[in-house]
């Protein structure tokens, strides 16, 4: 280089070194703000949705005998469960507050305990016969609005933000009323409350009462979904992909068909819960709300994503493979399954976990198909109606109930925590799959 | 494929590597011829001056020879030379050899004619060379020149000269044998004059050999100890199916 | 390309040179190959001997290896290949009905350009082809020619601790022998060799070179290869391509020294042609 050169080039070196920092900057301010935001998210969710996975308990003296229940202590099983239990329930929150002797106020008293309660009871009595006509110390599950001002420890004897204290921040913000708060607080007070780790969450289905509410019914729907998604579509974008990719002519109609195939990706996924309605279910007259259909149509909208990308993995396998298979005389289809397709396998699953997880996240399409049904039992088979987790996480959200939102959050978490089991059993099968040469 | 198209490589450098060996060669050849004529000139005109630098000059001679053998060589191990490329650096080997040997011999001519130069009696005998020397000299002169303008059916013709050389060398000894018979004092001369006989014909037998080599380079063809008539015509006929 | 070397190639109608040889193993005749409208190669004539390495060398595009992969049908799959002409292995016509690909690439043996080695252990590499042709009837005997495979290969007494080690694992040259050695396992009749030695290092070619002589003693070998130097080294003859044309045929030994056609000539000296 000449000395003239070497000047021109040193001169440009400072604005090259700068525009080059910079460029590193703003990248890594991007990644802190998306890392940020991330954090910001997962943290409010977290923090929203922890409480759903505790509940309250009050203690109360219940006396169990043929009064309280109504039946004596000897009859059936079924019989047991018609009883009373919830004039049982009442009459020990009778006497626990004796001077409660007005109507409305004596409803409010009972309002403490959570109406799902007495099914606890009457479970607990049924395994328990030999305490029939004793009184006996139990822990009943609170109601929502009471459980959650003890489980976030508020202090009970604050104002209600409501009338005068609209504007104080410091008041408390919930349905209930003065009396109900101080009853709570006698509870509190004799060590009586007791905030537990609850399983509730998972065991349940849906409820109308927030703290009975659980996520079950819709974890076992989406399950169900994905399964008849991954068996419809998997098989049938590989093979697909294959033919496309290894064996289909070059000639218009392939490519129209791989046109369409980009397009039907693009397509609004609402679209596809049409199809779905109409086809599906008015035409074939398959069950609504049933995971059969759901899964059906979402691997209609799953197969393009999947065919792309294991077209895209097909691809990614160098041919000099195919040669070497070929000019050793393997079969077309030896070729295929015995060299490229293993290869490709990783880039498949992959293709394959975004389509799922796609489908995982998919609402508008299951809504046509009427899984948007409220749902309590558990599905016991693909047939059965049900709802899925995103579907969920939209009624909750729509619901009225203050405590709903911890179930709203502690849903959006499950769904979360569903995607990276996901996603960790693609990771496993890749390793699995994926050959280290 | 009667012209060698050195300058028609990719590689220039190597287009001047060639032209480079080429020009040198001739430039030897030049030298060498230069050389003969001298030592001819100076036994014949009875020049001791002339003798004594013709005797004493055949260093430049071998000092050409080794700077082309180090570049044919350099050339040989660095361009892997093929076809013709790789027949002009073998040729070229071979002929500087013969060429180195002409020099040789034409230092003996020298040589010969600085010992004769005391005496001026052998002058006539002497003479008795001037024939077979001008057939020599031109066959030399024609083999280079076919050497320089690759013309391999020149070459065969100036091969066939050699025959002429031969008679005149027989002839010559046996007039050189009749003097020593006439004259039995000038032994040592006469002798001596027999030897530069036998130089020149070397001569005309290495200008044979560079002849061979031009038609190898030209034509791929080794004509070396054959019948050169009868593979003259049977070239000619190569040629044309070729 | 020069006003002269343009006139002698339009001028060239029929291969300078014997095409044929005296006991042949594979024949070509009168080959013509299109690439849709496209002409790759004009009339071809050439014969693959028994026992015989024959190089095939030329400027990129001259067709050396679009003929090369005639010879087992390697071209099938391309959809706008077009064979025409007669190729016949042992007097059987490749692209009869009668021949099956599969069959023909069991006897017409392939190894290419760059080391291909499947994503498998270097033993399940030389063991694949007899695997899927049967040629094993368990494990003994296919051990046995995995064994015997990668021994003509000269690859054995460098793997042998190591056969389940993945095939990629080896050396670039080691790879290609491994690729040779897949090649012998199913015993061809005829190997092709689509420049073996382009992407190795000078020893590595070297033994790619020594081991094509050894096989030259079972086996016919046709190799296209862009290294003149190689063809010199490995073949016995040497055939020269110029855009689809097969210019000159003829023992390597005069090629390389006395070429009869000026293209010949041309390309062999690295002169403008």
């Amino acid at each position: 280089m000449s000395d003239e050169t070497t000047q021109r080039v040193r001169a440009t070196l400072k604005k090259r070194y700068l525009k080059e920092k910079l460029f590193r900057g703003f990248g890594i301010t991007a990644i802190a703000a998306s890392l940020g935001f991330l954090v910001i998210l997962l943290g409010s969710i977290i923090y929203k949705g922890m409480p759903a996975f505790q509940a309250t308990y009050l203690k109360v003296d219940i006396t169990l005998n043929e009064d309280t229940l109504g039946v004596g202590g000897t009859v059936s099983d079924a019989e047991m469960q018609g009883a009373n239990f919830s004039g049982a329930i009442k009459s020990a929150m009778r006497d626990r507050f004796p001077d409660v002797k007005k109507r409305k106020a004596k409803k409010n008293l009972y309002a403490l305990v959570s109406s799902g309660a007495e099914y606890a009871l009457a479970e607990y009595m049924i395994n328990n016969r030999e305490q029939f006509g004793q009184t006996v110390s139990l822990w009943l599950l609170a109601d929502d609005e009471a459980d959650a001002l003890i489980k976030r420890n508020k202090d009970l004897s604050k104002p209600i933000r409501r009338g005068e204290f609209k504007n104080d921040s410091s008041a408390l913000v919930t349905r209930l009323n003065k009396d109900q708060l101080g009853w709570l607080q006698s509870f509190k007070d004799a060590g009586d409350t007791d905030v537990r780790i609850s399983s509730t969450f998972f065991t349940n289905g849906n409820s109308r009462e927030p703290e009975q509410a659980g996520i079950r019914a819709a974890l076992v729907g989406s399950a169900y979904t994905l399964l008849i998604t991954f068996a419809l579509s998997f098989p049938i974008a590989v093979a697909a992909a294959i033919y496309l990719e290894e064996f289909a002519p070059q000639n218009r109609w392939t490519d129209l068909v791989e046109v369409n195939i980009n397009n039907l990706a693009a397509v609004p996924s609402i679209v596809f819960g049409l199809l779905g309605l109409a086809v599906f279910i008015n035409y074939l007259q398959l069950p609504r709300s049933a995971p059969v259909v759901g899964g059906v149509v979402l691997s209609l909208m799953t197969l393009p994503t999947i065919i792309i990308s294991s077209r895209a993995a097909l691809k990614a396998v160098p041919p000099s493979i195919r040669e070497a298979a070929r000019g050793l005389g393997a079969s077309p289809v030896q070729v295929v399954t015995h060299h490229v397709l293993p290869l490709a396998m990783p880039g498949i699953l992959t293709g394959t976990i975004i389509g799922l997880a796609q489908a995982l996240g998919e609402t508008a399409p299951l809504l046509m198909i009427g899984m948007v049904a409220f749902i309590v039992d558990i599905p016991g088979s693909v047939t059965d109606p049900s709802t899925v987790l995103p579907v969920q996480v939209f009624l909750w959200a729509d619901a009225p109930e203050r405590a709903f939102t911890e179930r709203t959050s502690a849903a959006i978490m499950v769904l979360l925590a569903f995607l990276i089991v996901m996603n960790l059993a693609a990771v496993l099968l890749r390793k699995k799959f994926e050959r280290r040469w | 494929m009667d012209k060698l198209h050195l300058d028609q490589h990719i590689s220039q450098q190597f287009n001047q590597e060639l032209e480079d060996i080429r020009n040198r060669v001739l430039a030897m050849g030049g030298l060498v011829e230069q050389q003969v004529t001298n030592g001819l000139t100076a036994l014949l005109e009875n020049d001791g001056d002339l003798a004594e630098q013709v005797s004493r000059s055949d260093y430049e001679v071998n000092a050409m020879e080794v700077e082309i053998d180090e570049e044919c060589i350099q050339v040989l191990a660095r361009r892997a030379p093929t076809a013709s490329d790789l027949r002009l650096i073998v040729a070229v080997i071979k002929a500087i050899t013969d060429l180195e040997r002409i020099g040789d011999e034409a230092e003996k001519l020298g040589r010969f004619a600085a010992e004769l130069s005391s005496s001026n009696r052998t002058l006539e005998y002497r003479k008795e060379l001037r024939h077979l020397g001008g057939l020599v000299r031109s066959m030399l002169h024609d083999s280079l020149d076919a050497f320089a303008r690759l013309d391999a059916d020149a070459a065969l013709t100036i091969a066939q000269r050699d025959e002429d050389v031969n008679a005149e060398y027989e002839n010559l000894t046996r007039l050189l044998t009749t003097h020593l018979v006439e004259d039995p004092r000038r032994v040592t001369e006469i002798l001596k004059i027999t030897w530069c006989a036998r130089a020149l014909e070397r001569i005309g037998d290495h200008s044979v050999n560079i002849c061979e080599y031009v038609v190898y380079l030209v034509k791929g063809r080794d004509i070396r100890h054959t019948n050169i008539a009868s593979d003259h015509s049977s070239t000619d006929n190569n040629d044309e199916t070729s | 390309m020069s006003d002269a070397a343009k006139e002698a190639f339009d001028a060239l109608t029929e291969t300078v040179g014997r095409v044929t040889v005296d006991d042949p193993k594979m024949q070509a005749e009168n080959v013509d190959v299109f690439y849709a409208e496209k002409q790759a190669i004009y009339d071809v004539t050439l014969d693959v001997a028994k026992n015989e390495v024959v190089a095939m060398i030329g400027p990129s595009g001259c067709g050396k290896s679009t003929f090369l992969r005639c010879l087992n049908r390697m071209n099938d799959t391309i959809p706008s290949c077009k064979v025409s002409g007669n190729i016949t292995l042992e007097g059987e016509s490749l692209y009869s009905s009668a021949m099956d690909p599969v069959m023909l690439r069991a006897r017409v043996g392939m190894v290419f350009q760059k080391p291909n080695p499947f994503a498998k252990s270097i033993y399940d590499n030389v063991a694949y082809g007899p695997k899927i042709h049967g040629l094993a009837n368990n494990r003994a005997e296919l051990d046995d020619i995995v064994e015997s495979s990668l021994h003509r290969a000269g690859l054995f007494d460098e793997v042998k601790d190591r056969l389940n080690a993945p095939g990629t694992s080896l050396s670039g040259g080691q790879q290609q022998r491994l690729c040779i050695a897949r090649t012998i396992a199913v015993s061809p009749e005829v190997i092709l060799m689509d420049e073996p030695c382009s992407a190795l290092d000078p020893i590595a070619t070297a033994r790619i070179e020594e081991l094509i002589d050894e096989l030259r003693e079972n086996y016919a070998i046709a190799i296209v290869t862009h290294s003149m130097q190689q063809a010199a080294r490995v073949s016995q003859r040497t055939a020269y391509f110029h855009l689809g044309k097969l210019v000159e045929v003829g023992e390597t030994k005069t090629i390389f020294t006395n070429p009869s056609h000026e293209l010949t000539e041309n390309y062999i000296t690295g002169r403008f042609g």
